[in-house]
């Protein structure tokens, strides 16, 4: 018995032993070194953590990412919950036709998303065109490069996951609840409020987490369509590194990232298990 | 009500996407839209200019070469994990994870500092591994999904017919995965086709793949081409999509 046991873990681990060394060589260690690298350059010390957490400019960021991805996971849940509602409730076409939609552009890539909006908001696009031709007076407000644009973009990326993830909790609740809540004597807007609505909470919080956990790091959108005064961590991050080739304070930034990422995901894990969110 | 909010988001999600389209028949030397008159010119542009074909091919490459190395990192794994008990079970689902938990703006300036030290920024191969370590999470997710429905009375009826472990693998085993193992490797593929922060950190000028071309040519000189770039891509995600929405509604057929 013991023997089986032990020859069973041999077994285990002669296929999981390389691709464990081999991530932990191929990634834990680029992180680590980066981790090092943010105390220790260009001397040993807590610097760069002390003015992240201190200096305005930066406490700034910090606080503009925080909000601009609350917002913005606001706005998926907003937008996405009646699609993925729609989808769950019918099976039908038009149910189908949601998902085709839904998937293509989940599919589709960022930049090439971020390259339409670019277009849309821009000096010679569509909205600025049509502001002009109803002549509300004055020149067009100024779209592009701003925090509108960035949030509007990234509210656009990130729908598609916030619907995927409500989709997936929304379609496992048993139309028979609804029936019989209606049967009960329920109005229609009693029934999704007291059944449908609870139900639905755990695809609410996956999604929710989902977007708000992207949005945190989002690094293209930000750039080719905001603003540098309203910079968000990404974009810091790039501006450390490309311009001013700052590898301490670069990496210091990315560790609080990281680790503001993995807090939320901590608790996430505490109290639904984190397989459940890619499940 | 609820219908009509959700057509609109639809249409919400759908009109950026479609706008590329006559953006690339556009005569604009600028994004302008409407267009001010249509031409195939951008479409002879893309398809004759090195500037725009290499970083094709290089996509093509090294997410061709990210697959092979997910895959390999992968597939024991997840043979290791789903069918053996073993202490560390945990941990080892952490590290698999990890690349998906870790925001890619941080991967990617761990990896710009970590290959840059190993001289392998800039290189093809440098983003292939940095590529098939990120496709880990997902293409573990669906292996693991295909080995954890796999019915393992189907090996132990053709090992008491006399097959021995390899014969069983190839000839039983592998066929029955073979769906599952196609996808994990699709999606590892996509991955790689798709990233755009890792590749614009460590692509560098050697290595430059669609997305980072498209990200430099919209930062640095607002070049139309991308219109028909994006339109190829849209062209190839519609079709993907329509075809695996067609499977899917062919009904009994194993999957």
């Amino acid at each position: 018995m013991a023997r089986g046991l032990k020859r069973e873990h041999a077994a285990a681990w002669l296929l999981l032993g390389p691709s464990s060394v081999a991530l932990t060589l191929l990634f834990v260690l680029p992180i680590g070194l980066m981790l090092v690298t943010s105390l220790t350059d260009p001397r040993v010390s807590l610097a760069h953590y002390q003015r992240i957490f201190t200096v305005p400019l930066y406490t700034h960021v910090m606080l503009n990412t925080f909000v601009t991805s609350l917002i913005v996971t606001a706005l998926c849940l907003v937008l996405g919950y009646p699609v993925a509602y729609v989808m769950a409730r019918r099976s039908d076409w038009v149910s189908t036709a949601l998902l085709t939609i839904v998937a293509m552009s989940f599919w589709t890539g960022f930049l090439v998303r971020t390259y339409a909006w670019l277009v849309i908001l821009g000096s010679k696009g569509p909205v600025v065109a049509t502001y002009q031709a109803l002549g509300l007076g004055g020149p067009a407000p100024k779209l592009l490069f701003t925090s509108f644009a960035s949030t509007l973009g990234m509210t656009h990326i990130l729908l598609p996951y916030m619907i995927l993830a409500l989709f997936a909790v929304m379609k496992k609740i048993e139309p028979e609840h609804l029936k019989a809540a209606a049967s009960l004597g329920a109005r229609p807007l009693a029934a999704f409020g007291e059944v449908f609505l609870p139900l639905s909470l755990p695809g609410v919080v996956n999604g929710s987490l989902l977007v708000f956990v992207s949005c945190l790091g989002f690094f293209v959108t930000p750039i080719l369509l905001g603003t540098p005064r309203d910079m968000m961590i990404s974009q810091l991050i790039n501006q450390q590194i490309e311009e001013l080739l700052a590898w301490g304070f670069a990496s210091a930034v990315a560790v609080v990232l990281l680790v503001a990422t993995g807090l939320i995901l901590a608790v996430y894990n505490r109290f639904a298990g984190l397989d459940r969110l890619w499940g | 009500m609820g219908l009509i909010l959700a057509i609109l988001v639809a249409l919400f999600l759908l009109l950026p996407i479609v706008i590329v389209v006559p953006m690339s028949f556009s005569t604009a030397i600028s994004f302008e839209f409407p267009p001010p008159g249509y031409s195939l010119g951008y479409y002879a542009k893309y398809f004759t200019s090195e500037e725009w074909l290499e970083p094709t091919l290089n996509s093509v490459v090294i997410a061709l070469g990210a697959t092979v190395l997910t895959m390999l990192l992968v597939v024991p794994a997840a043979f290791g994990y789903v069918r053996y008990r073993f202490r560390g079970k945990a941990f080892v689902n952490l590290l698999m994870m990890a690349p998906l938990v870790v925001p890619h703006v941080v991967s990617a300036l761990a990896y710009y500092g970590f290959l840059g030290r190993a001289r392998l920024t800039g290189t093809h191969l440098g983003v292939i591994v940095a590529h098939g370590v990120l496709a880990v999470p997902v293409a573990f997710l669906v292996i693991t999904a295909t080995l954890k429905g796999f019915d393992r009375n189907l090996e132990r009826a053709a090992m008491s017919s006399g097959a021995g472990p390899l014969r069983t693998f190839f000839h039983v085993t592998l066929p029955v995965l073979r769906p599952g193992m196609l996808v994990g490797a699709l999606f590892a593929f996509l991955s790689s086709f798709n990233e755009a922060v890792v590749v614009i950190f460590i692509g560098g000028r050697q290595a430059t793949t669609l997305p980072r071309k498209m990200y430099e040519s919209i930062r640095l000189e607002s070049d139309p081409v991308i219109a028909v770039v994006s339109t190829l891509l849209v062209s190839a995600v519609v079709l993907g999509v329509l075809v695996s929405v067609f499977l899917r509604r062919r009904p009994a057929h194993a999957t």
